[in-house]
């Protein structure tokens, strides 16, 4: 196996809130590959959010360290973008669709390179149409792609995401988990994805790591071994994914 | 590519701004009213016509063009200095507790004292002149711009904060391509509030030193019991106003434009 894209080593963090120094997540060790879909389950309150935003160099560990492409994360790291859930907010709301893909590169590269970038990336989230409109202007599953969009076009090596589907209608969302396993194949991205929704790690994961816990520590890491060519119809039907859906709610622990 | 901004409606809120033509209707009502019954020349309620023939008057002397634009360029460039001077003193401010704290007491202290009261202090330092006159304008109008700032970068949302770290972006960066176009539509309103705010200054710092302005000349008017004249510059001063508000309105509406409009404050 090649050298992991991030690593986790007994990481932990905790906050000093109104309440006094509160541990959230404790322990963390987690390696993540190129071009891997890592899930990251848990009930709320377990720290999911932290954890993104330790691996997104918001937060530091308090204790343990991360390491993206071998070197240990003191800020945001190059090459790793988040995509937050609150769409609304994470966006430039006075910029076009264009221009909010373009914030993330426009200070670093020529403008010609610029605009093929947000040109390209516009056209695989599918909103090359909408370019010069403001996201305000937009439904809520083309904002998230708008998003995803602005994150594309930085070329990462990972993308962290943070239930970036929760506000989303169910149709818009089977959309969009379509639309990031194509992006995973086309750029070889990696992908770590939060969410609360056991079916969707499944659905999109290579492995769903599971946390619980308050302080939030990583329970179990499943491996999904599905057909890599994932199906909303049949691949939700398979035996094998109702065993897994089964395991991680046992996991989790419900029921 | 199609420009989906809808002309229409952008229009629309543009033609808004525009004062509805009947509301001056009452107001024509009242001067006609009040020209009728208003027999012979009183020094306390001269009729409409002695005010328009005040105004000829006073501009045959060639006293008015000079007044009206030297109180014009006090109230523009007062204008933008308190602009800019109530943005970055705002943002400051919002971005840090510890400058909001350390400079706290001092701006609430600034912002008690009646501008009139400190015309004596300015004279003092700047003697009789339009910097003096700037001076004040500017201190007591940049209050509503600062405020406003202040307290919409406090309420930027955290999210939007943590984009601009992850995308790698200096203070400076930060500054200019988040902080302040988020908080745009709270500057506009906050130099909306101040616009009268200027030409009360302006003409209240003429009346009180006499320099060249309407102001002088309406204290000139009043000393010199030519009401018509007095009451026809008033009329002047409030004409001014409803121009430069409306101007502005339009101009606000321009910008504003690409904001989500739920976030435009009323």
């Amino acid at each position: 196996m090649s050298d992991p894209v991030f690593e986790c080593r007994s990481a932990s963090v905790t906050l000093s809130l109104s309440g006094g120094a509160r541990p959230i997540i404790s322990d963390i060790n987690l390696d993540i590959q190129q071009a891997e879909f890592l899930s990251i389950v848990g009930p709320s309150g377990t720290g999911k959010t932290t954890l993104l935003r330790m691996l997104g160099g918001l937060l530091h560990p308090t204790s343990g360290e991360v390491r993206v492409n071998g070197a240990i994360l003191t800020g945001p790291p190059e090459g790793v973008v988040i995509v937050f859930q609150d769409y609304a907010n994470a966006l430039l709301q006075w910029r076009t669709v264009a221009a909010n893909v373009a914030f993330g590169i426009e200070r670093k590269l020529p403008a010609k390179e610029c605009t093929d970038r947000v040109n390209a990336a516009l056209d695989l989230v599918g909103l090359s149409r909408r370019a010069e409109d403001y996201p305000w202007q937009l439904s809520g599953g083309m904002q998230q792609r708008v998003q995803i969009a602005r994150a594309l076009a930085l070329r990462p090596a990972v993308m962290l995401m943070d239930e970036p589907f929760a506000a989303l209608d169910a149709m818009t969302k089977a959309g969009l988990q379509d639309e990031l396993l194509r992006l995973r194949d086309q750029t070889r991205t990696s992908f770590v994805f939060i969410t609360h929704d056991i079916e969707e790690a499944v659905y999109l994961g290579d492995r769903v790591a599971v946390l619980k816990g308050s302080p939030g520590r990583i329970e179990d890491i499943v491996k999904i071994e599905l057909p890599s060519l994932r199906d909303q119809i049949s691949t939700r039907q398979m035996p094998e994914f109702l065993a897994y859906r089964y395991g991680l709610h046992k996991a989790i622990g419900h029921g | 590519m199609s420009q989906r901004l809808p002309k229409f409606p952008f229009l629309g809120r543009l033609l808004m701004q525009l004062p509805s033509p009947l509301g001056v209707l009452p107001l024509i009502a009242v001067l006609i009213v009040w020209q009728i019954l208003q027999k012979g020349n009183s020094p306390y309620f001269p009729p409409p016509s002695a005010w328009w023939s005040g105004i000829v008057q006073s501009a045959a002397t060639g006293k008015l063009l000079p007044a009206c634009l030297a109180s014009l360029q006090t109230i523009l460039v007062g204008m933008v200095l308190a602009t800019a001077a109530g943005v970055m003193l705002g943002v400051l401010i919002g971005l840090s507790r510890r400058t909001a704290r350390a400079l706290g007491p001092l701006l609430e202290f600034c912002r008690a004292m009646p501008p009139p009261a400190i015309v004596p202090l300015a004279i003092l330092f700047l003697g009789y002149d339009e910097r003096m006159k700037l001076t004040i304008v500017v201190i007591s109008a940049m209050w509503p711009i600062l405020l406003n700032t202040a307290s919409a970068i406090q309420r930027i949302h955290p999210i939007l904060l943590d984009v601009a770290t992850s995308f790698h972006l200096s203070f400076y960066e930060r500054i200019r391509f988040v902080a302040i176009p988020s908080v745009m539509p709270s500057i506009l309103l906050g130099v909306r509030i101040a616009l009268p705010l200027t030409i009360v200054l302006t003409l209240l710092v003429e009346i009180l030193t006499s320099i060249e302005g309407v102001g002088a000349l309406m204290i000139t008017a009043q000393r010199n019991f030519q009401s018509g004249q007095l009451y026809g510059l008033l009329v002047l001063v409030g004409l001014f106003g409803f121009f430069l508000n409306t101007v502005f309105s339009m101009i606000q509406a321009i910008i504003l434009r690409r904001w989500p409009p739920r976030s435009i404050p009323a």
